[in-house]
């Protein structure tokens, strides 16, 4: 038992994957995504790569959802939605994105205030 | 006049108990529309006048009978469909805060009914003796006796001036408490709930015995090429209703929306700006208020967005069965930053600061700077008399809005505002301020521009001067990198010039979220008959934010006010997203004061030739 929760917390920490291999990252979801998928947070494993992140998505809570985040013509996240990765902005994220193990992602609608 | 106005401006000396009514003048409606920019022209003549008389304006007292303070209203204002025109701009030749000019604005029906009355604006000057309100009512003005209101909370005073003045499309705009007891964060509250909330002009009124301005009336605001703006304001709304923003995410959520979004990118201050990250910001987010206390949406005067709230919070200590907000910002100042995390108590707190006419955000700021100094042990027990000044003490935040209106207990402290308390307990970088005003809920460490915007705001700390929280985090009009300052300062000076034209229209910033310069090129000259280019009004913005500036140097405000808190610049986001941030600020403001063509953070004299600004 005790094995396994130091391999667990030693998986987390790592920031660090290599092809083939899997990642975990938490996913958040807020305001009208939140109502409509009946969810607030989950786990999604998968390669590490956008592409893998949104099968992951589909699979696990719904593939309106991936509808509703990705444009195909893109081949990106929505221009007008705030999906934030550690809290950066998937748009100011420079190259191609990628996950690592232990990120959260932030998946809020078009929102704005003041 | 043209279109857009209903020509008459309300002089009122209350010294002398005088009214006069003067013609709204199509020369400076050309050249600062209405609202905010016409507001400042009318304050700058009647500084000159002081000037004239022998009077220096660095001694002037915010509260004494020299001080002068202005409602405006715009030529949207009050006009069906022109996008959201339901607001007025109220401004002071003096903030009894911050000592540089008063400004705030506000929504509901006040505003288009003073039009509605038969006035553009109000100016008002001198003291009263005893209380006196102002009715204005179908082309009439008139001072009257207050002495039965003076003591009445907002919501009496609203219902009791309403049902004696009475009449068609009635409104009132007033003080309570804390704006009699001259607490220089208390606001002006209009419709019960609305309020022209920052830089304490409700002290102002207070100060001339001014308890309310009551208004009534049918007139109707013309247009002046009416089938041209029917097209005008066909197209800006059709952008709105096809805009996520202002035909989904506000009226659906309302503002508080934003806690959730600002606390995941690391920019919502927390505990008098200690951390940008609030781990259990969830419990007080716009997610949190709409499935748990929304009862519904109230929109203010003419508007489509809708992002109004009105709630109730049904059982428990902190009941209120029907009051409207909370509001991102007042969610956030009087419970993140004091990290009280319970929204019954916010709602209630916020509930108060209406009751009481109270600025939730310069109130909650304080109190969480009082948190913190007591946190450091620099409040001793014999001044809190049992009060337990503890962060996230919901008891302790709502016991403090009365005792902050009335001035008693550990309140008489609190009630002089974030600066002065810091300072008189030796501690005045703990003041999370700028020029003495508390600033709202983006940590610029976390959204740089802010950081600038903030300083360089002539009204202090202040996000709706320039919010460049817009293309930073939310991505409109399109996406900007928070942690970089590379063209920062291009942004702040044209989102602040911006902002002035829309307070001085005068409607409702939100609706830059969907349209845009020529948007309001286009509406605006349909409205007032003038052929108003893209350029010229930008050019009015960036006149009356240099007029702004230009009044604040008299005050004696230069390059050396336009700075943050050093916490912002010397001590790095201790965690989150943002982690190990500082505000790079000297940087930007060199850039922004070349853009600006102004020297020690004044305008030059050849800026203001060029702006046409009559010395």
């Amino acid at each position: 038992m005790v094995l396994i929760i130091t391999l667990y917390f030693y998986i987390t920490k790592i920031s660090k994957v290599c092809v083939g291999e899997m990642v975990s990252v938490k996913v958040l979801l807020f305001a009208i995504f939140r109502e409509k998928y009946g969810i607030k947070e989950t786990e999604l494993e998968f390669d590490g790569t956008l592409n893998g992140f949104l099968k992951a998505l589909g699979e696990k809570i719904s593939p309106k959802l991936v509808e509703d985040i990705y444009d195909p013509e893109s081949k990106y996240i929505k221009n007008n939605l705030i999906v934030m990765v550690n809290g950066r902005n998937v748009k100011d994220i420079k190259g191609e994105l990628k996950f690592n193990n232990g990120d959260t992602v932030a998946i809020f609608p078009p929102v704005a205030g003041g | 006049m043209p279109g857009g106005y209903v020509g008459k401006i309300g002089v009122i000396d209350l010294t002398e108990g005088s009214i006069r009514i003067e013609e709204t003048s199509e020369i400076l409606g050309k050249k600062y529309l209405g609202g905010k920019g016409y507001a400042l022209a009318l304050l700058y003549e009647h500084a000159k006048d002081l000037e004239e008389k022998g009077k220096a304006l660095s001694d002037l007292n915010p509260l004494g009978p020299d001080n002068a303070i202005v409602f405006a209203t715009g030529p949207a204002t009050g006009v069906p469909g022109f996008p959201s025109p339901g607001r007025y701009h109220v401004m002071a030749l003096r903030s009894p805060l911050t000592g540089s000019i008063g400004s705030a604005n506000s929504g509901g029906e006040w505003g288009p009914f003073l039009k509605f009355a038969g006035f553009d604006m109000l100016f008002i000057k001198g003291a009263a003796d005893s209380p006196v309100y102002i009715s204005v009512v179908d082309g009439c003005i008139e001072i009257c006796d207050a002495s039965d209101y003076w003591g009445k909370n907002v919501f009496d005073t609203d219902d009791l001036l309403k049902k004696e003045v009475g009449g068609k499309n009635v409104s009132v705009a007033c003080i309570g408490p804390a704006g009699e007891n001259l607490v220089p964060m208390a606001n002006i509250v209009n419709d019960k709930h609305r309020a022209a909330g920052r830089t304490g002009l409700g002290a102002v009124m207070g100060s001339k015995f001014l308890k309310a301005i009551v208004v009534s009336g049918s007139e109707s605001v013309p247009v002046a090429d009416m089938e041209k703006f029917r097209e005008a304001s066909r197209e800006a709304l059709e952008k709105e209703r096809k805009n996520s923003v202002t035909a989904e995410g506000l009226p659906t959520y309302g503002t508080a929306i934003l806690i959730n979004v600002l606390n995941n990118a690391g920019a919502l201050p927390f505990k008098n700006w200690q951390s940008g990250y609030n781990p259990e910001a969830d419990k007080i987010s716009g997610e949190t208020l709409t499935k748990n206390y929304l009862v519904k949406k109230r929109p203010c005067w003419g508007c489509n967005i809708a992002c109004g709230r009105v709630s109730s919070v049904k059982t428990g200590p902190y009941q209120i069965l029907l009051t409207e907000g909370p509001e991102y910002e007042s969610i956030w100042a009087l419970g993140n930053t004091t990290g009280v995390m319970d929204l019954e108590a916010i709602t209630k707190a916020n509930h108060l600061c209406n009751e009481f006419g109270l600025d939730p955000i310069s109130t909650g700021s304080t109190i969480a700077a009082a948190m913190e100094l007591r946190q450091r042990g620099l409040i001793k027990d014999e001044y809190l008399h049992g009060m337990d000044l503890s962060f996230g003490n919901a008891a302790t935040l709502v016991e403090s809005i009365w005792r902050i209106a009335y001035k008693t207990g550990f309140g008489k402290y609190m009630a002089l505002g974030s600066k002065r308390l810091c300072e008189i307990f030796g501690a005045p970088e703990l003041s999370m301020s700028v020029k003495g005003l508390e600033m709202p809920a983006y940590d610029p460490r976390g959204v740089k521009g802010m950081g600038l915007n903030y300083a360089t705001s002539n009204r202090g700390g202040c996000h709706v001067t320039g919010y460049t929280v817009s293309p930073e985090i939310l991505g409109i009009p399109t996406k900007i990198d928070p942690l970089t300052i590379e063209g920062k300062a291009q942004w702040v000076k044209t989102f602040q010039d911006f902002a002035c034209v829309v307070n001085s229209t005068v409607n409702c910033l939100f609706t830059t979220f969907a349209l845009s310069v020529a948007d309001y090129a286009n509406l605006l000259s349909a409205v007032t008959g003038w052929n108003l280019t893209e350029e010229e009004i930008m050019r009015i913005g960036e006149r009356i934010y240099n007029l702004e500036r230009l009044i604040m140097s008299k005050f004696g405000f230069t390059d050396k006010d336009d700075t943050l808190p050093p916490r912002l610049t010397s001590e790095p986001m201790p965690e989150g997203p943002a982690k190990g941030q500082v505000v790079e600020l000297e940087q930007m403001k060199k850039e922004y004061y070349r853009l600006r063509g102004w020297v020690n953070g004044i305008p030059t004299p050849e800026k203001l030739k060029e702006l046409e600004i009559e010395l």
